[in-house]
């Protein structure tokens, strides 16, 4: 399933590195809409995206392999994707598409 | 999950928070600290409380499907040591699915089946991924719309509303999430 191309969020990098056993009792930020917001880490901790660098071309096929998992977006002509391989790392990058300010979350 | 970064007239800068909600990421904007849900897009508290991001739609699809169909595309510079993912064995282990014990219908469907979602005001549907075969339409109700469900050519999964084309907002996602944010979900398998 080369296509199992997933929402990722922070939560799966705490339950990657921790096991049932090991987790530590998140604080409790507040709750919204009847559940709770945990803090797990500080602000900024894992970092976002925000002046992306890109490629195209050779260098872009040069860097990424066949089933890399991507998030894409085309408008008017301007087709940007991200690899979620690297989102994993920073969850989201601040953007522009077409003249919008848009923001790649992960 | 893709969104428009305005308020207003001004454009925001959003950084990951380090708080999680219903095991989904909190974004906090750098402007005015205000948390929001990177899942619903709404401001959850701060100045900016209660105003949602307009999301823009987006595809999840494999590398070489997207650029055989965007040839010209561009692509987000990588460091030369991002080659896999760092969560292959946790998306192989049912037995884990995200940082808590969210209460998601087991019995439904296997935690880490993958879905499409699609939410009209409080409906929500949810499209099994191996529901949608290649080439093939498939038409479901949402609310009070009918919505064309297709695996288009790049790859990624795009629904149209059937009375006006007008093209919806497809989440990705697997089911322990998806079914943790909207309980009362239907879905097409």
């Amino acid at each position: 399933m080369t296509r199992a191309i997933l929402i990722l969020t922070a939560a799966i990098l705490f339950a990657a590195i921790a096991t049932a056993d090991e987790r530590p009792e998140p604080e409790v930020h507040g709750v919204f809409d009847g559940d709770p917001m945990y803090t797990l880490l500080p602000p900024d901790a894992i970092p976002a995206i925000r002046d992306p660098e890109y490629v195209i071309g050779e260098a872009a096929a040069a860097q990424m392999s066949p089933d890399e998992p991507v998030i894409g977006l085309a408008r008017n002509g301007d087709a940007v994707c991200w690899s979620a391989w690297q989102l994993d790392h920073h969850e989201i990058v601040n953007d522009h598409i077409d003249g919008t300010a848009i923001a790649a979350t992960w | 999950m893709v969104y428009a970064r305005t308020h207003a007239d001004s454009t925001l800068t959003f950084i990951v928070s380090g708080k999680l909600w219903r095991n989904s990421m909190i974004m906090q904007d750098v402007e005015t600290g205000t948390l929001w849900s990177h899942i619903t897009g709404e401001a959850m508290e701060g100045a900016l409380a209660g105003a949602h991001l307009a999301m823009i739609p987006s595809v999840q699809t494999s590398w070489s499907e997207w650029v055989a169909a965007h040839p010209d595309t561009r692509v987000l510079h990588k460091p030369e040591e991002i080659r896999s993912s760092q969560y292959e064995a946790y998306f192989l282990n049912e037995d884990r699915a995200g940082m808590f014990n969210t209460e998601w219908l087991r019995e439904r469907l296997t935690a880490k089946t993958l879905v499409h979602g699609l939410v009209d005001g409080v409906h929500a549907l949810a499209v099994v991924d191996a529901a949608l075969r290649d080439n093939d339409d498939l038409i479901v109700t949402l609310g009070e719309h009918t919505v064309r469900v297709r695996r288009d050519t790049d790859g990624g999964v795009i629904a149209l509303r059937q009375e006006d084309g007008a093209e919806l907002v497809v989440r990705t996602a697997f089911w322990f999430a998806w079914s943790g944010f909207y309980p009362r979900t239907q879905v097409v398998d």
